[in-house]
């Protein structure tokens, strides 16, 4: 008998450790990418404008040329 | 698949390995001949027909759909390494359960027999198959390499099928998939033995589709660990969160890049984020600013004259 008990307790035991890993595993990545998306909801863009097209920004002028 | 029929499934697989867990143990006669060892029946079958045919059939065919150039779509690549790695996962464990059962009844912990040699060979090809996962590579070019190891995988799963009847060998033949389809079992032993099969095959779905759902996750973050790690470090307060108050990244902020549009076509962009056309929205009205100070990239070694 104890070669069944071991039998069922092996089988559902490790069933049981893959299934919660995945859960968790699972629930960090989703963290990870709410961490992310949440990050770059926050962050800005950064826009260059272009040589000639007006500025976005009032009273923002090219610096001199770099030398 | 949606969260309310993951749930269900998963609610399903628990309910069905508890049922059958209690049949088999307490509700079920003993056999004649094996006693109370044939109450093993109720689980290895079932776990080495998930392994076999349902983990490691899915991922040969989602590998062949991967291959097939009509059907080429990263979802058959991800479903075939989830369902790849709950196929290794039921392997070992049909292993170690099929050895906890023949040491009672034949004596040994292991035989070189046809069905044992053929499934710890269904191991090693799947844990290669996983570990060519891991080699960096393209997404494409892993696909197409993964998909041609399952599918050399999947060639050894009929002979773990037929190796019972090819050769001379201890293990015995199947009870119901036998090429008589001649059932060997009946009354509660049959029923618990067919709920042993549905749990497990619940067990599988709710397992490939958390695993799928997994490697989607995964790739989107491009690289779990990285992810994880700076998730966590940001969680910590250890790296400042990027743009945390609207402002830009530091880009050349001490000077280690040179400013963009070196020969004047772009203005600079630095510390001070001079150009904050979604951080002026985010940080209310913003002034006239002075022009913001080159980053000068250093001395410019003198051309010749020619």
């Amino acid at each position: 008998v104890r070669y069944v008990d071991a039998g069922y307790v092996v089988a559902l035991s490790v069933l049981a450790a893959y299934a919660a890993g995945l859960v968790l595993r699972r629930r960090r990545l989703e963290q990870a990418a709410a961490a992310v998306n949440g990050d770059a909801a926050g962050a800005p863009i950064p826009q260059v404008p272009r040589a000639g097209s007006p500025t976005s920004v009032p009273g923002w002028s090219p610096g001199p040329e770099p030398r | 698949v949606k969260p309310a029929t993951l749930r269900a499934v998963g609610v399903g697989a628990v309910v069905s390995t508890a049922a059958t867990v209690w049949l088999g143990l307490w509700v079920t006669p003993p056999d004649r001949t094996q006693g109370d060892l044939v109450r093993l029946l109720y689980v290895h079958p079932a776990i080495a027909f998930v392994a076999l045919y349902l983990a490691g059939g899915t991922a040969a065919v989602a590998s062949l759909l991967y291959l097939w150039g009509r059907t080429r779509s990263l979802f058959w690549d991800r479903l075939a390494a989830a369902s790849a790695e709950i196929a290794a996962l039921f392997s070992a464990l049909t292993l170690v359960t099929g050895s906890l059962w023949g040491r009672p009844t034949w004596g040994v912990w292991w035989t070189w027999d046809a069905r044992l040699t053929s499934t710890a060979l269904l191991l090693v090809l799947l844990l290669g198959y996983l570990a060519l996962r891991r080699v960096p590579a393209a997404p494409e070019v892993r696909a197409k390499r993964c998909a041609a190891a399952a599918l050399i995988a999947a060639v050894d799963v009929p002979i773990v099928h037929f190796s019972v009847y090819w050769w001379q060998t201890l293990h015995q033949g199947g009870t119901v998939l036998n090429p008589e389809l001649n059932v060997h079992i009946h009354g509660s032993m049959a029923w618990t033995f067919l709920l042993g099969f549905v749990a497990m095959c619940l067990v599988f779905v709710w397992m490939v589709a958390m695993r799928y759902r997994i490697g989607v996750l995964a790739d989107r973050l491009g690289g779990e660990e990285l992810e994880v790690s700076l998730a966590e470090r940001r969680a910590e307060g250890a790296l400042p969160s990027v743009g945390a108050e609207g402002a830009l990244p530091s880009v050349g902020a001490e000077g280690a890049l040179p400013s963009v549009g070196a020969e004047g076509a772009l203005p600079s962009v630095n510390a001070e984020g001079a150009l904050a056309e979604v951080g002026a929205d985010r940080a209310g009205p913003v002034g006239p600013r002075t022009p913001p100070e080159p980053v000068t990239p250093g001395p410019t070694p003198a051309r010749s004259p020619s």
